[in-house]
Formats: structure tokens, C-alpha cells, sequence
């Protein structure tokens, strides 16, 4: 990459542009028991180790399978998940490290879309309400005329009719709901919009819906973005380009394009030939990689690369035992974007390494098996 | 009668039918509140070997067609009509211990969650043999082994260990595969399988996929997949009913429906869907609207409001599930003449 | 769940309370109006739909209506009381060998107690005092608990687990075991006491129920969204996480006014109630009535009539409220 370390503060039209920096970042969640007093026993690591850069005006999709740590990857890049170590430089600020009313005042700049459109609408607001929340907490409502004025400009932008401000969130269907959500992202004028599985939760005819208005959205208020979701159809449709994460690390980064002309990870190899696409004659022609086993426990990963446990092309010699760093390969077609972590990546792409059987192994399900156990921290005053 | 023309066609092939559902009506009647119905007049057969697709969105009534088959709806405050032909029996007309008795022998079913369709407390191996036990009057100690080569069968390492696990010791695909051990244990001639690979992550899902494809190819079990992911169906299903409101709206063999979608709403779903081959930076064509605009069946095409093809006739006559001459069926008064146009 | 036969009486009743608490927590499913168009008509909000639903519930009805009239008796008792109640004014028909509760007589409906008191004026002014107990109880339970249940839902950690693990040893002890201990304590008995004894033993109930509600709500993608916009912390909390946490401790507060009433009824009973008898209350005119039970039943009956038919009320509309506040009984 030829990105310099500190991205410049002031705007610039180059595609090349760093709009956030993430360095090294880990979310490390201890693991606690305890009878009366909680001790901590171990840690999950959810997230360990991610570089990677987001330009201005692009759209990041960020894809891998549940408990990879692809949605605690997104929320530390807000800070609501306080990293563990690395940085994460905004614009020239680093987030990561702020706290208290300097990172609230910086909220205005980062939003965030979530899966539930109900959820993460609080049932008691209004839609009036919930909109204008964040533009008074950030000092954008100023006067009633032009606040109102606002939100009806929210509305039309996300294709809702201002007839919806005095409603409440259980008045609206799934799709709708979630207009009102990225509405609420907008609200404050913000820069990126972090969307995690911003569709996956919605009925397919409105998936598309959503998806077209986030696309018009980034149009119209040059937005940049960084999607988070499992359905690597939908990421590849709306990012420009894309990392593809596996048990808390990236495995492989590429243009969108790229990724799917060549994969060299076999990770995305994998996953790639998985995903089913609706047309019986891709569906018989193609041939899978099925991976044996299950996704080992986060809160044990295995040593050297972390996926060696069900590589097909795993060696004998640096898999278990070194792990790989994300790194330009030399492999023809391949541009110096396309990076992989994988010691043997240029070998496997010129078929000098075969695929061969692999034995499953079983993870054993601790009582700690998901990422979504750990999200949200211990109080609401570590929280706030 | 609705379906006259659809019930002359099917009984022509209704011999070699290992399950064949006939106007199957399903009326949900809350105390004090209008009756809702889920599933209105849906027909279709499915033969040994063979996988039939029903394919829809939240509410189009998928799940409850497969409950009524397998005899699962409430009693109180459901009204379930029509027919449900096995070799013979209309399983509609059995009562609930016969019901009980099939469920697991003749129809076997899986469901979504696998977690929840588990017994916590007790561990896979007796969740496994307890369905010989009832069903094929084994012993626990005959139906041990067998139940051990039910859990290789279905790829599951090490299964002499995992025999002793309790549910929550295995992770999601394990489960659900543990649950597809238990729903073939009696070799059921029908499998019901309610969107079995929703919970999943897509190489898991690419896993059990493949084990029902194997499953079905080697030995003859008919299987009915519920799914809203075309993707699924595109690789799995022979032919595919695609059902809104409740009602099929399209029926055909995967090739053809596939290549030439004709009613508007399968043209809709395959148009909103991102695919991974498609390309890049092209924007999707969504459906508009939600379900919730929709008109009522009986005197309208209840699709007509979200509809791009609607004509006028669409909002004032129900529209019928018709042949169009070359084994496609249609519900649509102005079906698509030219997708390869509307898709891409 | 299937109920575990091991699980001790209290872990039970911790699991309910943790349950209820639950119900603050889920997503409702809300209920679709117009899709493509909104109707232009103003929003329902959760609170004018869960009346809306109660207005139509029959249980709700009937328990609002009992506990009204409940609430109405006690504040004018005083002056529909036909007779003062601290009065013996049927003292001379009090045999103490032959006939020692009066029966009815002309004025007085229901007859009098062993010391010549009517007893109709004594249930209707009762009505006040067993109000006073039942309401004094439950507000200071419901204050203690909120605090509790705020401190450690708030703050977490180590605040959260000492005030925890107090209440769970509190849980753990019987009810009523521990009001009486509570109420034989004090020094001289009076009314205050019961109140006290009473409220001392909701404050955990109302404490695990805030947090375990707070806890849930914390959690949720809605706090986090207020979160992730900048809404400062104290509105998150005030604003959100609390106003959503409360649904099921109104509920619980409604069923206690019932228990405290049943509570504060048995301490009498056991005469640990406030021994002065010129404020009757249903609780002490029942323990008092115990030397005449074999003879004169209804002395015992009316004041547990009351008692039942009060408790009910409450519990019935506590019962409707619950499912009116619950998110997935929404449709």
C-alpha cells in the first residue's frame, strides 16, 4: 500500500485519500466467573490485529462468516467498542484513544446503520424524536424552523413521506424502519456511515430497496462507506473494494472486482464457490470447496495461520506454526491492492500445491461461543 | 373448487406421487379478531428422489403450508382444509397420535433453529435413539450403533464421543446436522426441510446442502425445501413453487423457471438480488412496496399494487394458477413476455 | 423451560423476576399499517397502544374497577362510616358468657365486635389503614428497589455484584419469615413498622427486576444507536435505558400492592401489627377475630373478604398490564 501514515486533515479530491486509518487495532473481551466477585479467566479475541484504510468517498465491505469479529471490527472503529490496542485515525484525530465529551463530539462525524431496524429504533420515540436526537445533542437544531425543515429533507432523502415524523417505530414495516434508521445516520451530517448487515435482516424484494438508497445516499452527500455483512453477493455488489476477515484478522483485501476475478486466500476460495447464486446453471457447473469443521472458538485460535485447521491447502512446514501477514503477492494478474495473508498463496494460484482432505476437527462450543455474547460492554458507565 | 384445471392435470401422475398436497387452506382464527388466511389453495406433488422448492418471502405462508403437513398446527383457533395425500392416507384426517406416529417413521422434518429444536438436557446420542426406540421398537442398546452410523452419516467426526454431547456442546452446523440424524433415523420416505440453512453460515450451509443433495440421490427420500434464497433453490430444487399471499403464483422446472421467470414477482426476487457472477456497479431492481400493500385474493391479484406488469384487470379479478402449454403454471393476468428484458 | 426439580424454591423466584424482567428487553413486532403510503394520521405511541388494548380487556376492567372502588371507600370512609368505629355503642348487648358478639340490629347492618364496635363503620375505615399500609409498603419498597436496582445497573462491576449478591441472600430468606423477624424487632409495634417490615422485603424484588431490566435495555441496538450519536450520557440513561426498563416494575408494583396487603394482614394475624386498635385495619380485625372463630365466623370472614377481593383487584389489573406492556403480546 502507498499510504502514507498520518492522512492529511484537509479535504482532497484524490482518490487516494485515507479517510480512516485503522493500525493494529485488537477487542480483546476478558472472559469472567466467578461465584461472588467475577475474576477474569480468559479473553475472546474477537478482533486481533487489523490493518486497513478507508478512502474518502468509497465504499468498504467488510465480509466474513459469524464470529469472525468483522461487526466488533465496526463498532471499535466508532469506539464503541474500545479497542484493546491499535489506532484509529479519523481524519487526522485518533479515536481510539478518545474518551468522554471530546469522542461524543466526534460521534457526529461516524454513524452507524444496524441489522434490526426495529431494535435499534428506541419504541418509545417518535420519529420526529428519534430524528432530531442526535442534531440537538450535536447543536445542529438551532431554530425550529429550519430543524423542521431538516428533518423533512431527511425524510424525502431516504423516500419517506413527512407524514411519517409523528409516527412510532412499530407503525412502520421492516423496510421503512430502516429508512428511519439511516435517516437517524444522517441526521447529524455525518462522513462515514459504518453499516452493520444493514439489509440481512429484511425481506429480499426490500433488500434491494435499501440497498439502492444507500448507493444514492453516498451520490448525493458523498458519503463514505464501510459495510459489514456476511452475504459476500451483497458486498461485492456495493463496495468498491473489500476485506475478507476470518477469526479476528483480515485474511484478504482487494478491489471489489479483483476479489472476485482471482481469489488467492483459500479462505475466500471457500467461501466464494459456498455462496449460491440463482441460477441452476452456475449452481451445476461449478465446483465447491467445502470446508470440513466448524470455525474454531475465538477465544482459543489456533496457533500460526488461523486457518490451517481447515485449509484444504494447508503444509507442513510455517502454517501451524507462523502467522501470515496480509502481503502484495506475485502472482500474474494480481495488482499491488490485492493483498493475502497466506504463506503459500503464489503456490496454490499456479496449482504447484494441491488441495487435499482434511480431517474436521469439532470445536468445543464454550459457554462463550458467539461474538454476539460479547458486544456491549460490563455497565453503563464503562458505556457511556 | 378453485384449482379445477390444476386437480385434472395432477391426477394423471398422482400414482407415482409419494406426497401430493391438494388445496391445502390454512385459516388462522384469533378470538375477537378477523380471520387471517396463511395459505390459500395451495397444490403440489413431490415423488421419491425428487426435491421440490417452495420458495417465498416472510408471510407468503411457506412455513405454515410445511406445519400443516406435518400435522404441527394448534387444534384451537386454526382451520386446516383440502388434502394431504400419502400413499394413500389424507394426513389432514388422521388423528393426533397417528400424526405423532408418522412424524419421525413415515415424514421426517428439520427445522431452522436446530438449537431450539433440541432437548437441552438431553444428549444427542438418547435424542437419536429415543426415535428408533418409538418408531422401529428397538432396544436402546440395538439402537446405539445405529444411531451411531446415523451420526457419521450425516458427517459428523468422531461420533462415538459426540453420542454423550449434550446440544449445546456442538456448534450450529453440527446441531443442525445432529437434527437431520434424528429426522432420517426411521428413513422417512418425505423430508420437510423448514429453511434448514437460514441460522447458518454460508460454508456451513454449502456443507449441508450437499448432504441433502446426497441424501435425496442415494436414497429416494422425496424432500420439500422452504426457503426465501433462490440461490438455494437454484441449486438444489427440481421444481419450484413460488408462493405469495399464500398462494403459489408460480410453478416450473428449475431450468426453465430460472432462465425465463414469467410471473412478475419471481421476475422482482431474481431482480433483487445481488449475484455474486453478476455485474458489478449495476443497480438492482427492487420490488416496491412491502406485503403489507397487498389487495385481497378473492377479488384481485393480491401482488397487483407492487406490480410493474399490473394492468387493469389485476386490481378487479382473482387471477388463476393456469398451464401455459409447456409445464409452466402462472398465476398472472399479464405475465412477463420477455424477462431476459426485466432482469438483466 | 422445563422446571428443574433441584432448583431451590428461591432460584425460582429469582428466574421469575429475571423473566419479567426479560420482557423489557425483546423487539416488537410491531404491527404494519400502510406500507407503500403512510396514513396521514398522528402516531401511536406504545403507551396509547397498550391502553387502547387494556380498555378492551375484560381482566382489566373488572380489576380497575374493584381496585377504584377499593380506593374510593378508603378515602371517604370517615364520613360514609354510619357510626365512629372506636366507639362501643352496642357495649351493653356484649354478654361476655351468653353472647359476646352483638349480631345485627336496626343501623347496624352487620353487628358489632366483642367490645360493642360496628363493625361496617370498622371494615370501611379499615379500608383507609389497609390502603395506607398497602401504597405506604409499596412506595418505599419501590423507592429502595429503583435505587438499588439503579446503582447497580448503572455502575456495574463491583457495586453491581456486592449489591447483588445483599439481595440475593434477601431473596433467599421466605417473605414473610423475614418481615416478621423485621416487625418483632422493633421496640414498640405501631403501623410504621408493618410498613416498614413490608417494604423492607420488596426492596430486593424491585432491585433485580430494575437491573436485570436495565441490564437487558443496555444491551440493546437502540442505546447503542443513541451511543453511537452522541447523545450525551446522562440522557442516554434517563432518556432511554430507564423509561424502557420500567414497563416491568410497574407491573411488579401493582402485584405487590396486593402481597403487602396480604403481608401486612398476616403480621397482624400473627400480632406483630400495630396493637392499637382504634385504627382498625382488615389484617388486625382478623387476628382479632380469631378467639370467636368457632362461634361467629363472620367477624373473620368480612375483613378476609375484603382482603381477597382488594388483593385481587390488584393482581388481576397487575396481571392485564403486563400483557398490555408486553412487547410480544403486541399484534
Amino acid at each position: 500500500m502507498t499510504v502514507s501514515e498520518t492522512a492529511t486533515t484537509e479535504p482532497s479530491t484524490t482518490g487516494d485519500d485515507v479517510l480512516v486509518d485503522v493500525r493494529g487495532v485488537k477487542v480483546h473481551f476478558p472472559i469472567k466467573k466467578g461465584v461472588i466477585f467475577d475474576k477474569v479467566v480468559g479473553y475472546v479475541y474477537a478482533v486481533d490485529g487489523v490493518d486497513l484504510q478507508i478512502r474518502r468517498g468509497e465504499t468498504y465491505g467488510l465480509v466474513g462468516e459469524s464470529g469472525c469479529g468483522k461487526s466488533t471490527l465496526g463498532r471499535a472503529i466508532l469506539n464503541l467498542e474500545t479497542p484493546t490496542e491499535g489506532s484509529v485515525v479519523f481524519d487526522g484525530e485518533d479515536i481510539a484513544s478518545l474518551s468522554g465529551e471530546r469522542l461524543r463530539r466526534k460521534r457526529k462525524d461516524i454513524q452507524m446503520v444496524f441489522q434490526d431496524p426495529m431494535g435499534s429504533l428506541d419504541p418509545r420515540q417518535s420519529v420526529e424524536s428519534l430524528l432530531i436526537e442526535g442534531m440537538k445533542a450535536h447543536g445542529l437544531a438551532k431554530d425550529e424552523r429550519s430543524a423542521a425543515k431538516r428533518l423533512r429533507e431527511l425524510l424525502s432523502a431516504v423516500g419517506l413521506p413527512a407524514a411519517a415524523l409523528k409516527k412510532y417505530p412499530h407503525e412502520f414495516s421492516g423496510g421503512q424502519r430502516q429508512r428511519i434508521g439511516i435517516a437517524r445516520a444522517l441526521s447529524v451530517d455525518p462522513k462515514l456511515i459504518v453499516a452493520d448487515e444493514p439489509v440481512s435482516a429484511l425481506d429480499v424484494s426490500v433488500q434491494a430497496q435499501v440497498i439502492n438508497l444507500l448507493e444514492d445516499l453516498q451520490e448525493e452527500f458523498g458519503l463514505t462507506y464501510l459495510v459489514v455483512a456476511h452475504d459476500l453477493a451483497v458486498v461485492r455488489h456495493i463496495s468498491d473494494r473489500i476485506g475478507v476477515m476470518y477469526l479476528g484478522a483480515l485474511v484478504e483485501e482487494a478491489e471489489a472486482d479483483d476479489l472476485y476475478a482471482q481469489p488467492l486466500h483459500p479462505y475466500t476460495r471457500a467461501l466464494m464457490s459456498a455462496v449460491p447464486v440463482p441460477d441452476p446453471l452456475v449452481e451445476d457447473r461449478r465446483e465447491r470447496i467445502l470446508l470440513k469443521g466448524d470455525l474454531p472458538s475465538p477465544a482459543n485460535p489456533p496457533k500460526g495461520c488461523r486457518f490451517h485447521t481447515r485449509c484444504p491447502w494447508r503444509q507442513e512446514t510455517r502454517c501451524d506454526t507462523e502467522r501470515p501477514q496480509l502481503r502484495v503477492v506475485e502472482v500474474a494478474g494480481a495488482p499491488e491492492s490485492h493483498r493475502v495473508a497466506c504463506h503459500w498463496a503464489e503456490q496454490i494460484e499456479s496449482g504447484e500445491i494441491q488441495a487435499h482432505e482434511v480431517t474436521a476437527t469439532l470445536t468445543e462450543q464454550t459457554a462463550s461461543g458467539g461474538e454476539d455474547d460479547f458486544v456491549g460492554p460490563a455497565s453503563v458507565t464503562e458505556a457511556l | 373448487m378453485t384449482e379445477t384445471i390444476e386437480n385434472v392435470q395432477t391426477q394423471a401422475n398422482r400414482n407415482e406421487a409419494l406426497l401430493s398436497v391438494r388445496d391445502l387452506r390454512v385459516t388462522f382464527q384469533r378470538h375477537g379478531e378477523k380471520p387471517f388466511v396463511a395459505v390459500d389453495g395451495v397444490s403440489f406433488d413431490v415423488r421419491p428422489g425428487e426435491t421440490v422448492g417452495l420458495v417465498g418471502e416472510s408471510g407468503c405462508g411457506k412455513s405454515v403450508t410445511s406445519l400443516a403437513i406435518m400435522g404441527l398446527l394448534p387444534r384451537r383457533g386454526v382451520k386446516v382444509e383440502g388434502e394431504v395425500d400419502f400413499q394413500g392416507t389424507d394426513l389432514l384426517r388422521q388423528s393426533d397420535d397417528q400424526m405423532r406416529d408418522r412424524r419421525g417413521r413415515d415424514l421426517g422434518m428439520i427445522f431452522q433453529d436446530p438449537l431450539s429444536s433440541l432437548n437441552p438436557v438431553v444428549p444427542i446420542g438418547v435424542q437419536v435413539t429415543e426415535v428408533l426406540e418409538r418408531h422401529r421398537g428397538m432396544s436402546r442398546k440395538a439402537a446405539t450403533p445405529v444411531a451411531r452410523e446415523m451420526l457419521d452419516k450425516v458427517g459428523i467426526p468422531d461420533p462415538e464421543r459426540r453420542l454423550k454431547d449434550y446440544p449445546h456442546q456442538l456448534s450450529g452446523g453440527m446441531r443442525q446436522r445432529a437434527l437431520i440424524a434424528m429426522a432420517l433415523a426411521c428413513q422417512p420416505r418425505v423430508l420437510i426441510a423448514d429453511e434448514p440453512t437460514t441460522a447458518l453460515d454460508v460454508t456451513i450451509q454449502a456443507q449441508i446442502l450437499a448432504l441433502l443433495k446426497d441424501l435425496v440421490e442415494d436414497t429416494g427420500t422425496a424432500l420439500v425445501m422452504i426457503t426465501h434464497d433462490l440461490g438455494v433453490v437454484a441449486g438444489l430444487c427440481d421444481r419450484v413453487n413460488v408462493l405469495y399471499g399464500g398462494k403459489i403464483v408460480e410453478r416450473g422446472d428449475r431450468h426453465p423457471l430460472f432462465a425465463s421467470p414469467r410471473h412478475p414477482y419471481t421476475v422482482g426476487l431474481l431482480g433483487s438480488i445481488p449475484r455474486l457472477d453478476g455485474t458489478r456497479g449495476e443497480r438492482l431492481t427492487p420490488i416496491p412496496g412491502s406485503v403489507s400493500d397487498n389487495l385481497p385474493w378473492d377479488s384481485a391479484c393480491a401482488f397487483a399494487p407492487r406490480c410493474p406488469n399490473a394492468i387493469e384487470v389485476c386490481r378487479e379479478a382473482r387471477p388463476e394458477l393456469l398451464d401455459d402449454g409447456g409445464g409452466r403454471w402462472l398465476r398472472c393476468h399479464n405475465p412477463v413476455e420477455n424477462p431476459l428484458e426485466v432482469t438483466r | 423451560m422445563t422446571p428443574n426439580p433441584l432448583k431451590t424454591q428461591a432460584d425460582r423466584r429469582k428466574e421469575r423476576i429475571d423473566d419479567l424482567a426479560a420482557t423489557a428487553g425483546g423487539s416488537p413486532s410491531g404491527t404494519v399499517t400502510g406500507a407503500g403510503e403512510i396514513e396521514e394520521s398522528p402516531g401511536v405511541s406504545l403507551i396509547a397502544s397498550a391502553w387502547r388494548r387494556l380498555r378492551r380487556n375484560p381482566v382489566f376492567l373488572v380489576g380497575a374497577g374493584i381496585t377504584l372502588a377499593f380506593v374510593v371507600l378508603a378515602i371517604i370512609a370517615p364520613w360514609i362510616a354510619p357510626h365512629d368505629p372506636t366507639q362501643g355503642l352496642l357495649l351493653d348487648k356484649v354478654r361476655q358468657q351468653s353472647n359476646p358478639i352483638p349480631g345485627s340490629e336496626p343501623g347496624f347492618p352487620l353487628g358489632a365486635d366483642n367490645r360493642g364496635r360496628d363493625l361496617l363503620s370498622r371494615l370501611l375505615v379499615g379500608a383507609q389503614q389497609t390502603l395506607i399500609v398497602g401504597v405506604g409498603a409499596t412506595v418505599i419498597g419501590l423507592v429502595g428497589g429503583l435505587t438499588l436496582g439503579t446503582l447497580a445497573g448503572a455502575f456495574g462491576g463491583w457495586v453491581d455484584s456486592f449489591i447483588m449478591r445483599i439481595v440475593d441472600v434477601m431473596l433467599s430468606i421466605p417473605s414473610l419469615l423475614l418481615a416478621m423477624s423485621l416487625a418483632a424487632v422493633a421496640a414498640r409495634p405501631s403501623q410504621m413498622t408493618v410498613i416498614l417490615a413490608i417494604a423492607i422485603v420488596e426492596i430486593p424484588i424491585f432491585a433485580r427486576l430494575l437491573r436485570g431490566s436495565m441490564l437487558a435495555v443496555r444491551s440493546s441496538d437502540h442505546v447503542l444507536a443513541a451511543r453511537a450519536l452522541g447523545v450525551k450520557q446522562s440522557a442516554v440513561v434517563f432518556r432511554h435505558i430507564i423509561p424502557n426498563s420500567l414497563a416491568p416494575v410497574i407491573v411488579q408494583a401493582t402485584i405487590v400492592l396486593a402481597t403487602a396487603i396480604i403481608d401486612a394482614a398476616a403480621l397482624s394475624f400473627l400480632g406483630l401489627g400495630n396493637p392499637d386498635d382504634r385504627k382498625p385495619e382488615w389484617g388486625q380485625m382478623l387476628g382479632a377475630s380469631q378467639e370467636f372463630l368457632g362461634d361467629h365466623p363472620h367477624l373473620a370472614f368480612y375483613p378476609a373478604a375484603c382482603i381477597i377481593i382488594v388483593a385481587l383487584g390488584f393482581t388481576l389489573m397487575g396481571e392485564s398490564l403486563r400483557e398490555a406492556l408486553d412487547p410480544k403480546s403486541r399484534r
